[in-house]
């Protein structure tokens, strides 16, 4: 399919070829074909990315009702008259989205591309494939006469970054971040810093020693580029290490790094490049450059957390607009991001303090698609970005305008991997004083290894402007080269190093209920222990946290009742929840696992009494008839059209079911004291309709009459529309005063509810099961939904024999 | 020598008679092998928590540290520190029960089996804190000590059922050999992946 699109494109730009200009046309005052020096094109409006050159000549050829702005004037009442167009191209109205459109879809195609052929993927990472695909189609486009784009800095910054930078954050595993922070900040800061000075300083002494090419490049310069150089790469370091499923505490050691460091860049980046404009660097010049540092860093962090409880505190609104939720997270986190740019404060900093803060309070307000839009818009636009900056990485070496040192670029190379094996060996020797567990050898390599430059570093060339650094090229040509190496050489080796070194993978599993009750348990203890020995280590401030977090910011953030919700009990709902989901797709009332049957329902403990069951006694032709009432409004409500409503998201029953059963224990036993106040259907009997369709589908002696005369209920079943003719009421036989169940029209959405007198109003802890807990009617239910089929029927009044565990 | 053996003349009152004070710091040491700075500050700590000023420590003096009030596992922690059945802790009963939160070295990983576990080691560490949770000491983490753990880690807000029912799948994801209740050997393996050498260390015990 790779394939496939390759040859589309030069016929896609034939096809265009018409319509693109030749030299001498008159020229479009939107185009530029290289950025003026030091200028950003203005967006949207400008030229995206380079493009070529508009074809303003042709439409306007075509289009025979334009007018002609240079010879208008004295023509206008001359014209021929000409016949009405029915067929026109108008290609500059659409050009610009078009053409990013073409991009991003070739973009997709290539990652569709590399997953159909799998034996080059799993040699080769995908980030040097993209690469490659974007060196072809920029030695195409030159091919065809036409100047290839370049990946312009602010195209990067602005749109292609954040949402690789935002997925990161976002789903960033706060506990393993949080235990290696410190080595995380000491790689990041110390680890860049000795890169910068190392670098820069050697390559001063290699332009100083490298003849007369080299020799006007004078130290800020230098500094300048090994500040570029030196920073390790967030793009870079996820395309690769993804794929090596390496083991968490590498990953989040080198990831953090690279998202840490960012603030270091822009600090030397800013500080060089303004000190090469100063002829004499002061003492107060240098103290001013280290205090920004804390500006930029620590600024960036702050303005991130500001919009981050912004963003929860909105979120705590939106229970009734539920479809534009992910966007708030979207908006507020860009908007930390921008604003932080505007500050020049570190903006990747702020998209992950964002990202970071807002993450629990919004998951605990957004429903649960809004978390699946969130991660798979995230998800997806992360990899349509990372795609295209690696292809327009290659089509920019092709484009870009070169000048080959041979020494300069080879001692660039050499002096980047010396830097960064000597700078991590003399940090871990240093940061393994103060950790618990060390980190071995074989951990150093892989985090030496995995120091890759990526496309920051190339943007960040290129924002240099000619009239300061005149070596731009030169520049530019050595970090691509760089960039090249690290990604090529290093990204293809590091998997089969991984395994030749047998360093631990990633474990795929996921958390039990017991990791999460034990791992809680485990830091109350260890927060008991410190506070005995007087310590106020991790555990200590970690708690004060939790608590400063539960009393007061909780309440703020989180609507309603689970700003309560203790962090077990949500755990335990997720998990809960998804296997749920889980159980549904896989289709299987009768695949439940005893896991799920045993505890979702209810708590069963087979050896206590049954309790009454109360259920209307029904012979067996009323139950036919029933069934088939059923049955004909059940496929009819499917079919009936609801109004279309743009903006509300119709209610998933399956989710919504499934939030009332968790919901509704609690008052099982209240509404069971009730009962015999109401004569009605005991509370539990409410359910989803999953779990009815089962009942009434599978085990036709769900309804087992119970000898008891007193408590005879009224099942009223209401199918969801309200408007169907057919509403059932089953009314027993012997009413004993009891009064029907007026069917509640509110909710739609249920597809078959039996109603309670006492319909509760949503939200609610309703009961789904009774609390008492082991009554024969759930056990029943749970054997029905353990049932794998109808049975034959036995005799009645004997219940079944529970099936083994 | 006379500085190091100094400080800890006072704990003279928590010896058994035949012990010298050389023999008692070097059991410590050997549990330690850590340096002298480490005992001195411990034994601040221990001296300042003695109200009663008689080398040894009980509940209430335990009790009184704040932060032990509001921890949900505060008393059983406390309890753990105590010997059966006693109510006073010495120095080295002190000393015995942090020694399970030094961080495992790196070279004692490589020690022979033949000399007694030290107590820091992983299983030892597990067995500690399964020993918080076992309370009549029968080995087993039952479905109610295993309750009345989540009912104190959980607060109050949560209703029976819901605990009973997550105790329940605690137990069944647990449970291999089907008794309902929880061995050492099945917590052991539950918590396997976690990192307990690291968890279960406090650093400046190092």
């Amino acid at each position: 399919m790779g394939a496939a699109a390759l040859r589309a494109l030069p016929w896609a730009l034939l096809l265009l070829g018409p319509l693109l200009p030749r030299q001498g046309l008159q020229a479009n005052p939107m185009v530029t074909s290289e950025p003026s020096p030091g200028q950003p094109a203005p967006l949207p409006a400008g030229e995206i990315g380079g493009f070529p050159p508009a074809p303003p000549a042709a439409p306007e050829v075509i289009h025979p009702l334009k007018e002609q702005p240079a010879n208008g004037s004295g023509e206008g009442h001359h014209k021929p008259r000409k016949a009405f167009p029915v067929l026109g191209i108008d290609y500059t109205h659409v050009r610009i989205p078009f053409e990013i459109s073409l991009w991003i879809l070739l973009a997709c195609l290539m990652k569709l591309g590399f997953h159909v052929i799998p034996s080059v993927s799993s040699i080769v990472p995908e980030s040097c494939l993209l690469i490659v695909v974007g060196l072809l189609v920029g030695g195409l486009i030159k091919g065809v006469g036409e100047k290839p784009p370049i990946l312009k800095s602010d195209i990067f910054f602005l749109f292609l970054l954040p949402p690789i930078i935002l997925d990161a954050g976002y789903f960033l595993p706060l506990r393993q971040f949080t235990e290696n922070l410190g080595t995380i900040l000491i790689f990041a800061v110390v680890g860049t810093l000795w890169n910068a000075f190392f670098l820069g300083g050697l390559m001063y002494a290699v332009c100083q020693l490298g003849g007369p090419g080299l020799n006007h490049i004078g130290l800020l310069a230098n500094l300048l580029f090994g500040s570029i150089i030196s920073a390790v790469d967030p793009v870079a370091v996820l395309a690769v290490f993804e794929e090596i499923h390496i083991n968490e505490l590498l990953h989040i050691l080198v990831f953090g790094e690279s998202l840490l460091n960012d603030a270091v860049t822009v600090v030397l980046y800013h500080l060089f490049e303004e000190f090469a404009n100063f002829e004499q660097v002061t003492i107060l010049d240098i103290i001013l450059g280290f205090l920004s540092f804390f500006v930029v860093s620590l600024g960036g962090v702050l303005v991130g957390v500001i919009y981050g409880v912004i963003a929860a505190f909105t979120s705590r609104f939106t229970s009734h607009i539920r479809v534009i939720e992910p966007l708030f997270v979207f908006l507020y986190s860009y908007m930390a991001y921008l604003s932080a740019e505007l500050f020049h404060l570190s903006g990747i900093m702020a998209l992950i303090a964002s990202g970071v803060v807002m993450r629990p309070y919004v998951e605990a307000n957004i429903s649960h698609k809004s978390h699946t839009t969130i991660k798979y818009f995230l998800k997806m636009w992360s990899s349509v970005s990372e795609t295209l900056i690696f292809i327009f990485l290659g089509v920019s070496t092709v484009a870009g305008h070169h000048y080959w040192n041979w020494t300069f670029v080879i001692s660039t190379l050499l002096f980047c991997l010396i830097a960064r094996v000597l700078g991590v060996l003399v940090l871990t020797w240093f940061i393994n004083k103060f950790r618990i567990v060390k980190l071995t050898p074989k951990d150093q390599f892989i985090i030496a290894y995995g120091g890759l430059r990526g496309a920051i570093a190339f943007s960040l060339g290129y924002l240099l402007d000619y009239k300061h650094f005149g070596m731009r090229d030169m520049f530019l040509t050595a970090i691509i080269t760089v960039i090249f190496f690290t990604v090529f050489v290093q990204g293809m080796t590091i998997r089969p190093l991984v395994d030749l070194l047998a360093v631990k993978k990633k474990q795929e599993t996921k958390r039990s209920i017991n990791e999460e009750i034990h791992t809680q348990f485990l830091d109350h203890l260890l927060t008991g222990i410190e506070d005995i020995c007087g310590h106020y280590g991790h555990h200590h401030w970690k708690d004060k946290l939790n608590r400063f977090n539960k009393k007061y910011v909780k309440k703020c953030l989180i609507a309603g009742e689970r700003s309560k919700e203790p962090q077990l009990i949500a755990f335990y709902h997720k998990m809960e929840m998804k296997q749920a989901i889980e159980l549904v797709e896989s289709g299987g009332i009768g695949k439940i696992p005893s896991a799920v049957s045993t505890v979702s329902i209810q708590n069963i403990n087979p050896k206590s009494l049954p309790v009454e069951r109360i259920l209307p006694a029904l012979s067996k032709d009323k139950e036919e008839e029933i069934r088939k009432i059923l049955r004909n409004n059940l496929q009819k409500t499917r079919q009936r059209l609801r109004s279309y409503n743009r903006h509300t998201l119709v209610a998933d029953p399956y989710e919504e079911a499934w939030n009332q059963m968790l919901l509704r224990r609690q008052k099982a036993r209240q509404l069971e004291q009730k009962m015999n106040n109401y004569l009605t259907v005991p509370a539990h009997r409410l359910d989803s309709p999953t779990m009815s369709r089962a009942r009434i589908g599978s085990d036709p002696l769900a309804y087992e009459p119970k000898a008891d005369s007193e408590n005879l209920p009224i099942i009223t079943i209401d199918p969801a529309s309200p408007q169907s003719p057919e509403s059932v009421d089953l009314m027993n036989e012997e009413p004993k005063g009891c009064s029907g169940l007026p069917p509640s029209p509110e909710e739609d959405e249920e597809g078959l509810v039996m109603r309670v007198k006492e319909p509760s109003s949503p939200g609610t802890d309703d009961v789904f099961t009774p609390g008492t807990g082991d009554s024969p009617s759930n056990q029943r239910m749970l054997r029905c939904l353990s049932d794998p089929g109808p049975r034959p029927e036995p005799e009645e009044g004997e219940p079944f024999i529970p099936k083994g565990q | 020598m006379l500085l190091v053996v100094y400080p800890l003349r006072s704990l003279r009152k928590g010896l058994c008679r035949r012990e010298t004070i050389w023999q008692y710091y070097i059991s410590i040491l050997n549990w330690w092998s850590v340096s002298h700075s480490q005992i001195t500050r411990l034994y601040s700590r221990f001296t300042s928590l003695d109200k009663g000023e008689n080398g040894t420590l009980s509940r209430e003096d335990f009790q009184r540290i704040p932060e032990l009030a509001i921890n949900p596992l505060g008393d059983r922690i406390i309890n753990a520190f105590f010997p059966e059945g006693e109510d006073q802790v010495n120095f080295r009963g002190f000393m015995r029960t942090l020694a399970h939160f030094r961080p495992i070295e790196d070279n004692e990983k490589s020690k022979d089996q033949n000399g007694p576990e030290p107590l820091n080691s992983r299983s030892n560490k597990l067995h500690f804190a399964f020993r918080l949770y076992d309370l009549d000491k029968d080995d087993k983490i039952s479905r109610d000590e295993l309750l009345q753990v989540l009912r104190m880690m959980v607060g109050v807000n949560i209703s029976d059922e819901q605990l009973g029912s997550i105790a329940d799948r605690t137990i069944q994801e647990a449970d291999q050999d089907g008794d309902s209740a929880i061995s050492f050997a099945e917590f052991v393996k539950v918590l396997e992946k976690v990192d307990v050498e690291q968890k279960m260390s406090i650093r400046f015990l190092h």
